[in-house]
């Protein structure tokens, strides 16, 4: 390690280290910017970045030379700018008063079609942007050898930085815009037009990453989804730094810049960890991020209080329990008509639909965004997945253990988590999510690596006294999780009918005013997520039973999204609205990946026009119009409701 | 006519009826006081005059103009300032960035507000113009916010309890100051809790309770009123 200490190979480091901070700077300052201002996490920001490589790709492509490569550097950000004054100015604007889940989803679902459309136009493959001749070379500095382009990048991105500090400190329509940061109300009543700030704040942000985008792509590749992998690190960046701070964003970029170049050399097979790593440091030790400020706590009128009332289902279960048989008897007699494939999918529904209510048991029932539910739907697949690979556990002994496993992965986990709300909760776990996922993706001696575990053998389980149950067939299986994931949705059922389910929905409504009742919130939401964990556990491990092979793709925050999407689709504040998500998940990516690559858009899609029209969710929807429909028919009105007004 | 009418005004927070039928007018070059206790509805007659919390009926009328359902910023380009009850000050401006930011209608007003003709009416902010507002006494805040709504340039002043928390001196250094703001041309609607402190300033007076509105007249003929302090002012 005596190279440390040579001159040359310092500066090739720290030059290379800077290089990444200030692609990183450019991208994020534009992302905590819109936070600051429109208090909106934009997903899609990496999609814009995208962009920004695309138009620099297309220009430089038709306008050959120097020239072209300049006039591509100009007109990259513009033309981000102008589809991100569209995407706020028609989509975004719809949903501001909305809660801050369905800002994500939307703009989550932006994320999707735009990668799906840059793969339609440009082709899924790698694209290479050319530099300038001048460009192209490398000079010696200190006797270490640095490529022109990283020269420019690192002086180009100071300057971008002097001139931001300069339109926000000096300019009036900097200190207007920090003014609304800080007290957007306040902003209107003296007279700033919220509408058109929030545009032109937008739409600069998109310029930011547009030209962080269009520096990068000659530097880099451009490729559909590449956005997705930049995003993450610039949520850690801004996390980090405090969430709608700009000195964070930058003080964030040089640390993950350093951290990445010191990890590559000294720790190469957990470099990608040790970025979620810093970032679970400092958020444990400053919850709200280097230089960020606790956020205010929403007002209760801010919120859009007409989605409660969805949760009142018109239709009774609980005063009328029978009603519960028929659609378990459905799901018994199904494998008497349906085929293999339908049975297989029924029992990828069940997986999921498991997965999405403990998570709303989260979300819907306690008001806490996880993340990073994927992790523990991976400490479950991987316990059972290497119990049965690697020792002679029993089935129902690994299923055991698999909860076990995941209980202790979320009290420790939710031990820190609980401590934030908000977006930095979601971020938190989304943290943990990403660290775990490094460990399964590169700890190749235990886990199999990027590889996984192939091959798990599923072992008979013995009855006491009554022989051995195999459950190697599809249609063993189908009955098998269908019973494991019933028993365990009916005991998620009972949780949140439960007084201590009362309670997480109080402290959903309002944390302060439940905590004035001597309600130990922390406690609350911490064993909210423990429960919540151990079950998304034991659908990780029903999953590498039905499977039979896992690899670290199930614990990608990506796949922490799915949760999240069933739970919007089929509505948030219902206990059934998960598992319909699910189903509707499911089914539509069965049947559309048949007829088209592009999922991902026709989901974007749809979740895209779901947070525009239906934000309760299909159950949602359901209840209101048949509340709105029974309550006119007298008889039937006094049939459903008679016992449920006494009970 | 007056400068600002309200006509049977009834707003909500939510699903809950806050303000019933709230009727009053204020006429120009009037200071104008609204009392009544915590909770009286004397804020949400304020957020319903500026559009912060729109009425859901009746009408609000300023200069002969329909200004109910109007957003906020367009209320305040008409002429309406604000100063919420709980000041916010932006806390990472500095004093003369607070006040840059509020520059308006300098064009339809005669002698519009500049920085330093409010820093002459509160020199104290001058003083600590590059501190930052988070950085400011609870007075200060006080003179900064209502500093601040002045560079809007209003021709009808709303100001939310003032005088709340606020040490006796300052108090009475206030009254001196909106007494200079109305011979400034600004008409003044003031909500307090305080009697006294309105009998210092103000003309007429409006007692509101449970978010109706229960006496109208003068201030002078208020002071005499035991009935009427006793039911609905903690005097």
């Amino acid at each position: 390690m005596t190279g440390f200490l040579d001159i040359s190979f310092l500066t090739v480091q720290v030059l290379s280290a800077l290089r990444l901070a200030a692609f990183l700077f450019l991208i994020s300052s534009g992302l905590t910017l819109i936070f600051g201002v429109l208090n909106i996490l934009n997903f899609a920001h990496g999609a814009l970045y995208m962009l920004g490589a695309y138009f620099m790709f297309w220009v430089t492509s038709q306008v050959t030379g120097p020239g072209g490569f300049f006039l591509a550097m100009a007109m990259a950000p513009l033309g981000v700018a102008l589809i991100g004054m569209i995407l706020e100015m028609g989509l975004l604007r719809r949903i501001y008063i909305q809660e801050e889940i369905y800002q994500l989803l939307l703009t989550y679902a932006l994320v999707l079609i735009i990668d799906d459309l840059a793969k339609i136009v440009f082709g899924a493959e790698y694209k290479s942007i050319p530099k300038p001749a001048f460009l192209e070379g490398a000079i010696t500095l200190f006797g270490g050898t640095v490529p022109t382009y990283t020269i420019l990048v690192v002086v180009i991105a100071p300057t971008v930085a002097a001139l931001l500090w300069y339109l926000l400190y000096r300019t009036k329509t900097g200190k207007v815009i920090r003014a609304t940061s800080s007290d957007r109300e306040m902003a209107d009543a003296l007279g700033i037009n919220m509408k058109a700030l929030f545009t032109l704040v937008f739409a600069f942000g998109a310029v930011l990453a547009g030209f962080g985008g269009a520096l990068a792509g000659p530097a880099r590749t451009v490729f559909p989804g590449v956005g997705t992998e930049v995003i993450i690190e610039c949520f850690v960046v801004v996390v980090i730094g405090g969430l709608g701070n700009l000195w964070g964003a930058l003080v964030g970029s040089l640390l993950i810049g350093a951290l990445e170049t010191v990890g590559i050399i000294v720790f190469p097979e957990f470099e990608m960890g040790l970025i979620y790593l810093l970032m679970v440091a400092v958020l444990v030790v400053r919850p709200w991020g280097l230089f960020g400020k606790p956020l205010k706590i929403k007002a209760l009128s801010e919120k859009n209080l007409s989605f409660e009332s969805q949760e009142i289902s018109p239709v009774h279960f609980s005063s009328r329990p029978w009603l519960w048989v028929i659609p378990v008897v459905l799901l018994l007699i199904f494998p008497a008509f349906a085929g293999r494939f339908y049975q297989y999918l029924l029992t990828q529904i069940f997986v999921a639909a498991l997965m999405a209510v403990a998570f709303n048991l989260l979300l819907g029932t306690t008001g806490l965004l996880s993340f990073g539910q994927a992790a523990f739907f991976g400490v479950g697949a991987y316990t059972v997945g290497l119990l049965l690979t690697k020792t002679g556990t029993g089935t129902m002994p690994a299923l055991g253990l698999s909860l076990f496993t995941s209980a202790v992965a979320a009290s420790v986990i939710g031990f820190f988590c609980v401590r934030l709300t908000g977006v930095h909760f979601a971020m938190l776990t989304l943290a943990f999510g990403q660290l775990i996922f490094a460990i399964a993706f590169k700890w190749y001696g235990f886990t199999g690596g990027d590889n996984g575990i192939q091959g798990i053998p599923v072992r008979e389980i013995p009855l006491a006294g009554l022989g051995l149950l195999d459950i190697g067939s599809t249609k063993s299986m189908y009955y098998f999780v269908l019973v494991v994931a019933g028993l365990a949705v009916a005991f998620l059922r009972r949780v949140r009918s439960s007084p201590f389910g009362a309670t997480l929905k109080a402290i959903r409504e309002n944390g302060q005013r439940a905590s004035y009742l001597g309600i130990n919130v922390t406690l609350y939401q911490w064993t909210a997520f423990v429960i919540a964990g151990t079950f998304t556990g034991l659908a990780g491990g029903l999953f590498a039973l039905m499977e039979r092979s896992i690899s670290p793709e199930i614990i990608h925050w990506t796949k922490s999204a799915d949760p999240v999407l069933m739970t919007i689709i089929g509505g948030i504040y219902t206990f059934v609205g998960p598992a319909v998500g699910a189903v509707v998940l499911i089914v539509l990516n069965s049947y559309i990946v048949a007829w088209t690559e592009y999922w991902a858009l026709v989901l974007g899609m749809v979740l895209l026009l779901l947070v525009l029209l239906l934000p309760g969710g299909v159950i949602g929807f359901v209840n209101e119009k048949a509340r709105d429909y029974l309550t006119r028919s007298g008889w039937i009105r006094r049939w459903l409701f008679s016992k449920s007004a006494t009970s | 006519m007056a400068l600002l009418e309200l006509a049977s005004v009834n707003t909500f927070y939510g699903r809950s009826h806050i303000l019933f039928d709230v009727s009053l007018s204020v006429g120009k070059g009037e200071v104008v006081s609204l009392l009544g206790r915590n909770g009286a509805g004397k804020s949400t007659t304020f957020r319903s005059i500026i559009g912060l919390t729109p009425p859901q009926t009746g009408e609000v009328i300023f200069k002969g103009e329909r200004i109910s359902g109007m957003r906020a910023f367009r209320i305040c380009r008409k002429g309406v300032g604000f100063v919420p009850e709980d000041r916010r000050c932006f806390p990472d401006l500095t004093v003369r960035e607070n006040l840059e930011v509020a520059v308006r209608r300098e064009k339809q007003t005669s002698s519009p507000w500049t920085v330093e003709k409010v820093y002459s009416l509160f020199p104290r902010l001058q003083e600590r113009e590059k501190n930052l507002g988070s950085q400011l006494s609870g007075g200060e805040q006080q003179m900064l916010t209502i500093a601040r709504t002045l560079m809007t340039n209003p021709d009808l002043l709303l100001l939310d309890e003032p005088s709340e928390g606020l040490a006796p001196m300052i108090v009475a250094l206030l009254a001196d100051m909106i007494i200079r703001i109305r011979a400034e041309g600004v008409t003044v609607l003031l909500a307090e809790q305080n009697l006294h402190f309105c009998a210092k300033v103000a003309d007429r007076g409006y007692v509101i309770d449970k978010g109706s509105v229960k006496y109208e007249g003068k201030i002078s003929d208020l002071l005499g009123n035991e009935e009427i302090k006793e039911k609905y002012l903690a005097v």
